[in-house]
């Protein structure tokens, strides 16, 4: 039993804070260098009401309106968030039942960052490959500004919020998604991106509030996320290229016959040394954080979904994925987008629903 | 260990770029508190060349102990 990616849609909160915007906040932050560095524009922020169930739920009802299925004919909901509504209930059992999906569907929330959303296809293959499940909504969200201090620049100018919904289901088809996983953990990294307080282990407190202004001038507290960007940077160059070499080893795949890359976009410095580091050709490699920032979970969605709707990725074509972040943690997937008869469903810029017939042409 | 003086100059030139300075700029003794151009940005480009010229990996948490541009290149030679 294969596993096709029959759909996916995205949601951004309506609110955007520019770089333009920041530099009036702050004129000191030489935002023309950050944006330089960073590769980011601008970000969308969600609304103080507005929690990361309701991001989901928002791209979920987009994915529903294309039609591509109806609520209840999902039968799994993974739900990839580091922001829940509450510690518990479990954030993916109150979209069961604002999506309407059926009582009879399993639910469950994993708690990853920007290694989620390829460790996310790799639960759904498994659960559609163990017949646990025939149709499994993979949502990913995330209100990582709310744990931003607005005067970190470290952070600030780099996060941003967003949900995607991507549907999967079982294909009797042959040829489709024939992935290869492979995945990767190193807890040692942990403190080097974190928000120390407001869990279990440490509960926010007044103490856990006070601000703290680095020797960079950034400003947070316990209570803020905390990055590390020199140490993240340097785990990335251990982690990703080693984890790209070992994907390509199992799915028995050289690098040349990939043909698009979609990394966790998080940020431009880090992506084009990887890019580098690799020797993966720049037209080969997706960058889309210009306008969302780094959208944790959901970044490899959004500029998965770019891809398509730019026709970068087209059927029969070969795509490698790469998560890596927050934990550390990281990821890597080699899929064949879906072939003949399998429909792509991507939603335009103005929410025209598209449905295209695959077909095996390779660019 | 210390790179040999061949390597040492390629070794000035490729942090000379990132730092943008003149190529010849650097001589090995400066400190790096006193050089403008290094600061984070900087630390990350010496952290991507280590890799991408010399295949190695750094610890940021080494860098703190590098004082001049020549620990800097210890750091390398000893990985």
């Amino acid at each position: 039993m294969n596993t096709s990616i029959l759909a996916i849609e995205c949601h951004l909160p309506s609110k955007v804070v520019s770089n333009q915007d920041l530099a009036a906040e702050f004129p000191e932050w030489a935002i023309e260098k950050i944006q330089e560095n960073t590769g980011v524009m601008q970000r969308h922020v969600a609304a103080p009401e507005e929690c990361a169930s309701d991001l989901a739920e928002s791209a979920a009802r987009k994915l529903f309106t294309s039609g591509v299925c109806s609520p209840d004919e999902v039968d799994y909901l993974l739900l990839c968030t580091q922001c829940p509504d509450y510690f518990l209930p479990t954030t993916a059992c109150l979209l069961q039942s604002k999506l309407g999906i059926s009582t009879r569907a399993g639910a469950l929330d994993f708690n990853l960052g920007c290694s989620g959303y390829v460790y996310g296809l790799g639960l759904a293959q498994g659960l559609i490959h163990s017949g646990q499940a025939c149709k499994v909504l993979l949502l990913t969200t995330g209100t990582y500004t709310r744990f931003v201090n607005a005067k970190d620049r470290s952070t600030r100018t780099l996060f941003g919020d967003a949900a995607t919904a991507t549907l999967l289901s079982a294909s009797a088809a042959p040829g489709e998604f024939r992935s290869s996983f492979v995945c990767g953990t190193d807890g040692s990294g942990a403190e080097h991106l974190i928000v120390p307080a407001g869990g279990m282990r440490q509960p926010c407190s007044s103490e856990t509030a006070q601000e703290v202004t680095d020797d960079k001038g950034n400003c947070r507290s316990a209570n803020n996320v905390y990055m590390n960007g020199l140490e993240v940077f340097s785990f990335t160059l251990r982690a990703v290229p080693q984890c790209v070499r070992q994907v390509l080893g199992r799915s028995g795949k050289r690098l040349e016959e990939i043909d698009l890359f979609v990394f966790h976009q998080a940020n431009l410095y880090m992506l084009e040394q990887l890019r580098k580091a690799i020797r993966i050709p720049r037209e080969k490699f997706c960058l889309c954080l210009e306008s969302v920032g780094n959208t944790v979970a959901s970044s490899i969605p959004i500029a998965l979904k770019e891809a398509l709707d730019q026709q970068r990725l087209k059927a029969g074509q070969t795509v490698m994925l790469v998560g890596f972040g927050v934990g550390f943690s990281w990821a890597a997937t080699i899929m064949e987008w879906p072939m003949v008869g399998c429909a792509v469903h991507t939603v335009s810029s103005t929410d025209q629903v598209e449905s295209k017939e695959s077909t095996p042409s390779r660019s | 260990m210390s790179m040999d003086t061949g390597d040492l100059g390629t070794f000035y030139r490729n942090l000379e770029e990132i730092l943008d300075l003149e190529p010849g700029t650097l001589k090995g003794g400066e400190a790096l508190a006193d050089l403008e151009s290094w600061d984070s940005v900087a630390a990350m480009g010496f952290i991507g060349m280590a890799y991408e010229k010399y295949g190695v990996t750094i610890p940021a948490i080494r860098l703190p102990e590098c004082k001049t541009v020549d620990n800097l290149s210890t750091l390398i030679s000893t990985r």
